[in-house]
């Protein structure tokens, strides 16, 4: 199966007032299609880094990233920005939605980049299966914490992306949303076949992925796929 | 595993632009609804309203001025000459698309039967005037009325009241001119150009009649006195195409003159309005420009976070920059629109106000003023707002994972280097003189050294002060010293602002007081001459006897320099230069005729000798300095004996290159004398008095004989005391400049209205930098209270800390602001108008209070709403 995301000995490195900073060091794995994949690891592991690397976020100090068979080091930030247009989708802990824009607005933007003329339609459908449909014409400043991630997601989904980044998506949230939040974004990633790859270091959020890679102090200490049963108790969505 | 594909493989379709313009779209107008926009675009409003408006005003002044005093020529140019000028002059400038005319100046004798009189006679041909026009009366002191026809017909005379009165006559009767009979048919009451010309020209009351019936009268024949003058109109560009095809066929012989050449007085009073005017719109829009900077500023920062969100959609940096230069592009169109459309109605309320004060009809605008606005606008864009916002597309997306990445951008001297060359441009463009350029960032530069050094020292001892005092003062004082930079800006930005106010204030106040000096209520209006020596004791007598108020006699003499240290003087304006100040003494001794430049006379000094030129001047001698003369080096004679000395005026000493202690040799009819020069005087050549470039100490020239020149006032009714005066001196010569100083006083009126308008102008512009200074700072504003309100801190306590806050950075701004003033205003009155500078103590005390009145109200005004919304509201608003 060919591989979404691969990195070979990749690094990176910050020059810091106190001297250089390893931040990550000769990370190496490689990403099916259609895989879920949790990262975790301590606080300031360098798991945020390691993301922005895979997503094309930020450029490598040393090794080759590749996403979707394109090398990312080889390529400037031009194509890297048209590469995360037409592949990658986003959810974040802030989940950074325009302010000035509605949340039917948020969900269109992707789909108009790509030049889609329905995309109205195609975000309202979307915003009615996070099941914000009463909320469309609302601002996230009027939305709840919960419902701004759902039309984040809405968002992810609605660039038919390939692939999803998605940076401790319940961290803003209480158990109870975040869990409802965590439902959502598998049954979409389900449906829509994207492959998914997720920060955390909530031990249930990782449970739910078939592999976990775990960080520590910027070195991969264990990869481990886990068996389809013991994935825990995938919540039916309503 | 799949083999990495070359990345130079497209990755999908490009963005369209079309989405990108629609992507644009939809954040304007969600930007403008959310009130982000507002401000930005009422600044570019602002900028683009205050200088079509100004322009539109000062474009339709300034022609209504310049139509003005084409009129007092009668027409756009003039040439006038003592011998009939080629025909091919008129010819030549009625091929070229320019409208002509010309009369003969004359002074002559009129009969009636009753009486006689000495009238000055001006034949005009049909064209005449082709400026201005003909007021005439169909009975004396009857209602004047504009004569629809220009001059009489052949065989009609038109002639001023005084010549009925003087001839015994009323109109329907005859007079006599040399050996032909005329007809009275109307009362001239104005001629737009009457006080154009020599003496001669203006010797008497006036008597207009056609041109043609000149050669039958006869009285014009070779060697007689008369002055002829061609007159030209047209559009600027055959007029410079005229004016260079004359000095290229004459080569200096035949010369054209404007409004500018022919009277210092009036060029004088429409130059400095023209300055001021210029320098007002030059501050409005160089505030609205602060304005712009600093709001684009602000939504620049707003949109840091946009522009990562977009990144990470698979917006490229160039799709970022398109997005946001389409929302510039709208903005500016939208601007230039909506400001051009209030430039309008502004100027047209400004006329309105006016109408009282501005009698004449200004001519309707030219589009000029317009695409001043636009570009003005499109300046203050790219110098103002597009480097902020420029700066968006280098936002590193992975600012969505790490918030302290990407607020770099900003902090490179880029928005700096473009915001000074495009301000610089717009002074320089506004001014179009390198010194008030010089001048103006000068002040800039040294109010941001005297800032930097004085907020250093005050804000550190205010913050010291607030230590001691109560939280309110600790609170503010700490809210200014972690906002040191802003603070620093807040200043600097405010203290601009009051600087430019004051220096408009004050300037204002000064030249309108200068002018009001300049020819004070009881200006004389007549200028009498060619009085003899034994006239004068019976002239003194019937001033006293008729309460007319007279001024000194002055003998008055020609007088050609001839060597300057055993050397042949120069001469010191070349014809090509029209630069020689023509004062009305000058002018009306109608010597040195302006046509021709000074008077030169081919003179033959010997036998086998070359004829030269010398240049002759009237001169006088005195002990007593004339009034608006000063002594700049040397010194005055008073009373004291010292024979055979002259005082030279400054800038004529400086063009012949004359020194102090030089020996010159003038010749003054058949006799020649020999002087030192023993000072150096400055004139003021505006100021409807005698002037003369040479005077003469007593003692030097008293055994030549002499005419002598006064000057009187004559208002009203008292004006017929004229006839009487001629009649029992008939040869003296009476010159009357009552419509120059009119003119020159309603150019006056005029100009410092439209200059009171625009400090109004400018103070709105003033209080929008003000404003959108506070409001740059006003999120961090809102939360900061927010927090220190969920800490428990009171609304009272916030307040005051805010009121404290401003009032410190006003009265810092308030301080520096009155300095700055007062230098900017002592180099623009001293290096550009000219004039004596005093220091403005009010200003000292007004600068600081107004400064912190202002900004105290301004900014808590501008800052309620963060006190009196509630935090939770704040921080979910921040949040979002
Ligand atoms: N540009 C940078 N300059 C300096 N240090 C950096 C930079 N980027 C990351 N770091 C440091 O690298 C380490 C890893 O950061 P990263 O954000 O990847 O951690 P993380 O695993 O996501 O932590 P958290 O769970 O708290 O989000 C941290 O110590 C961080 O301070
Ligand atoms: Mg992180």
């Amino acid at each position: 199966m060919a591989s979404m995301v691969e990195a070979r000995h990749l690094s990176k490195r910050v020059s810091t007032s106190e001297g250089e900073l390893v931040i990550l060091n000769d990370i190496n794995l490689s990403i099916a299609a259609a895989e879920t994949v949790a990262i975790v690891g301590a606080s300031g592991s360098g798991k945020s880094t390691l993301l922005g690397l895979m997503a094309g976020l930020d450029g490598a100090s040393g090794g080759d990233m590749l996403l979707d068979g394109h090398n990312l080091s080889t390529m400037d930030e031009e194509q890297r920005a048209q590469l995360r247009g037409q592949s990658v989708g986003f959810v974040f802990q802030s989940f950074q939605l325009l302010p000035s824009l509605t949340a039917l607005e948020n969900v269109m933007l992707p789909i108009e980049l790509k030049n889609d003329r329905n995309a109205r339609q195609k975000a309202a459908q979307l915003l009615q299966r996070v099941g914000l449909e009463s909320r469309v014409t609302h601002y996230p400043n009027q939305l709840s914490g919960g419902e701004q991630q759902r039309v984040a997601i809405a968002r992810a989904f609605a660039s038919e992306a390939k692939i999803l980044f998605a940076d401790e998506p319940t961290g803003n949230l209480d158990t109870t949303t975040g869990a409802k939040v965590i439902d959502l974004l598998f049954s979409l990633n389900k449906e829509y076949g994207t492959t998914l790859v997720l920060v955390t270091h909530d031990d249930r959020l990782a449970q739910r992925c078939r592999r976990i890679i775990r960080l520590v102090a910027g070195e991969i200490t264990e990869d481990s796929a886990i068996a389809e049963d013991s994935i825990t108790g995938e919540a039916v969505h309503g | 595993m799949a083999e990495s594909r070359t990345s130079s493989v497209s990755v999908g379709n490009p963005v369209k632009p079309g989405t990108l313009v629609r992507v644009a779209l939809r954040l304007l107008w969600r930007d403008w609804r959310g009130g982000e926009l507002r401000l930005l675009l009422l600044a570019m409003i602002m900028a683009v309203t205050s200088v079509s408006g100004i322009a539109l005003f000062t474009d339709r002044l300034e022609r209504a001025l310049l139509q003005e005093s084409a009129n007092m020529l009668a027409a756009d140019r003039v040439m006038s000459t003592r011998e009939p000028p080629p025909r091919e002059l008129l010819t030549e400038a009625q091929s070229m698309g320019l409208a002509t005319a010309e009369y003969i100046a004359f002074a002559s004798m009129a009969f009636s039967d009753q009486d006689n009189l000495l009238v000055s006679v001006k034949a005009v041909s049909d064209a005449y005037p082709l400026r201005g026009s003909l007021q005439v009366a169909d009975q004396v002191f009857g209602a004047p009325y504009v004569s629809g026809q220009g001059g009489p017909s052949r065989g009609e005379v038109w002639v001023e009241s005084r010549v009925f009165s003087g001839l015994d006559i009323d109109v329907g009767d005859n007079v006599y001119v040399g050996e032909s009979e005329f007809t009275v048919t109307r009362v001239l009451v104005l001629e737009p150009d009457r006080q154009q010309g020599g003496m001669m020209d203006n010797a008497g009351p006036r008597l207009l009649m056609h041109l043609d019936d000149v050669p039958e009268t006869n009285v014009i024949q070779a060697g007689s006195r008369a002055s002829y003058r061609y007159l030209f109109a047209g559009d600027q560009r055959a007029l410079d195409a005229y004016t260079s095809w004359v000095r290229n066929q004459y080569d200096g012989l035949y010369r054209l003159r404007d409004v500018r050449d022919e009277s210092a007085e009036v060029s004088e009073a429409l130059s400095r309005g023209e300055s001021f005017l210029m320098l007002g719109s030059l501050f409005a829009v160089l505030l609205a420009g602060v304005a712009i900077a600093l709001t684009a500023r602000r939504y620049s920062e707003r949109h840091f976070d946009y522009a990562a969100i977009l990144k990470t959609l698979g917006c490229t940096s160039n799709q970022i920059s398109v997005i946001y230069f389409c929302i510039l592009f709208v903005l500016l169109v939208l601007a230039v629109a909506v400001g051009s459309a209030l430039g309008w109605l502004l100027h047209e309320g400004i006329l309105r106000m006016l109408r009282s004060v501005i009698p004449i009809d200004l001519p309707s605008a030219s589009g000029m003023p317009f695409v001043v606005g636009a570009l003005t606008a499109l300046i203050c864009l790219f110098a103002f707002a597009l480097p902020p916002l420029l700066a968006l597309k280098h936002t590193s997306p992975l600012r969505v994972l790490r918030k302290d990445i990407g607020d770099a951008p900003l902090s490179t001297a880029l928005p700096y280097v473009f915001g000074i060359v495009g301000g610089l441009s717009l002074i320089l463009w506004y001014s179009q003189d390198l010194l008030i350029t010089g001048i103006l960032v000068a002040g800039v530069l040294s109010v941001a050294a005297v800032l930097s050094v004085l907020s250093y020292v005050l804000l550190r001892s205010g913050t010291a002060a607030g230590m001691r005092a109560g939280s309110a003062w600790m609170l503010a004082m700490s809210a200014v010293r972690r906002r040191r930079r802003q603070s620093v800006l807040q200043v600097l930005v405010f203290s601009l602002t009051i600087m430019c106010l004051l220096t408009l204030g004050l300037l204002r106040t000064d030249l309108i007081a200068d002018w009001q000096a300049q020819l004070p209520e009881n200006t004389p209006n007549h200028f009498l001459m060619n009085i003899n020596n034994d006239q004068l004791d019976g002239m003194q007598n019937y001033f006293d006897r008729n309460n007319l108020q007279a001024n000194p006699f002055y003998p008055m003499m020609s007088a050609g320099l001839l060597q300057v240290n055993g050397a042949p003087a120069p001469l010191p304006w070349d014809n090509d230069r029209p630069g020689a100040p023509s004062s009305v003494t000058e002018r009306s001794a109608g010597e040195p005729e302006p046509g021709l430049g000074a008077e030169a006379a081919a003179d033959s000094v010997g036998e086998g000798e070359m004829p030269r030129r010398v240049e002759n001047r009237q001169v006088t001698y005195t002990g007593q300095l004339p009034p608006d003369n000063e002594i700049v080096a040397g010194s005055w004679w008073a009373n004291d004996n010292r024979p055979n000395e002259v005082s030279v005026e400054l800038d004529y000493a400086q063009r012949l290159g004359l020194q102090l202690g030089d020996e010159l040799v003038f010749r003054l009819g058949q006799d020649e004398v020999t002087v030192n020069v023993t000072s150096f005087r400055t004139v003021r050549w505006d100021n409807m008095q005698p002037n003369f470039f040479f005077i003469f100490s007593p003692g030097t020239l008293e055994f030549i004989g002499a005419t002598y020149l006064s000057t009187l006032l004559l208002e009203g009714e008292q004006k017929m005391l004229l006839n009487d005066l001629l009649r029992q001196y008939p040869t003296i010569v009476v010159l009357e400049v009552d419509a120059l100083i009119e003119q020159i006083q309603t150019i006056i009126a005029q100009v410092s209205s439209a200059v009171e308008l625009i400090a109004v102008l400018v103070l709105v512009a003033g209080a929008l930098v003000l404003l959108s200074c506070v409001n740059a700072t006003l999120d961090e504003r809102f939360r900061e209270n927010a927090i220190l309100r969920t800490l428990g801190a009171g609304r009272k306590l916030i307040m005051s800390s805010l009121l404290i806050e401003f009032a410190f950075i006003g009265m810092l701004a308030g301080v520096i602001a009155t300095l700055g003033a007062e230098v900017s205003v002592y180099y623009l009155q001293v290096e550009v108008f000219q004039q004596e500078f005093f220091p403005h103590y009010w200003v000292w005390f007004a600068g600081p209070v107004a400064g912190t009145l202002i900004i105290a109200g301004l900014g808590v005004g501008a800052t309620r709403r963060v006190v009196n919304t509630s935090p939770l509201a704040v921080l979910r608003h921040l949040s979002g």
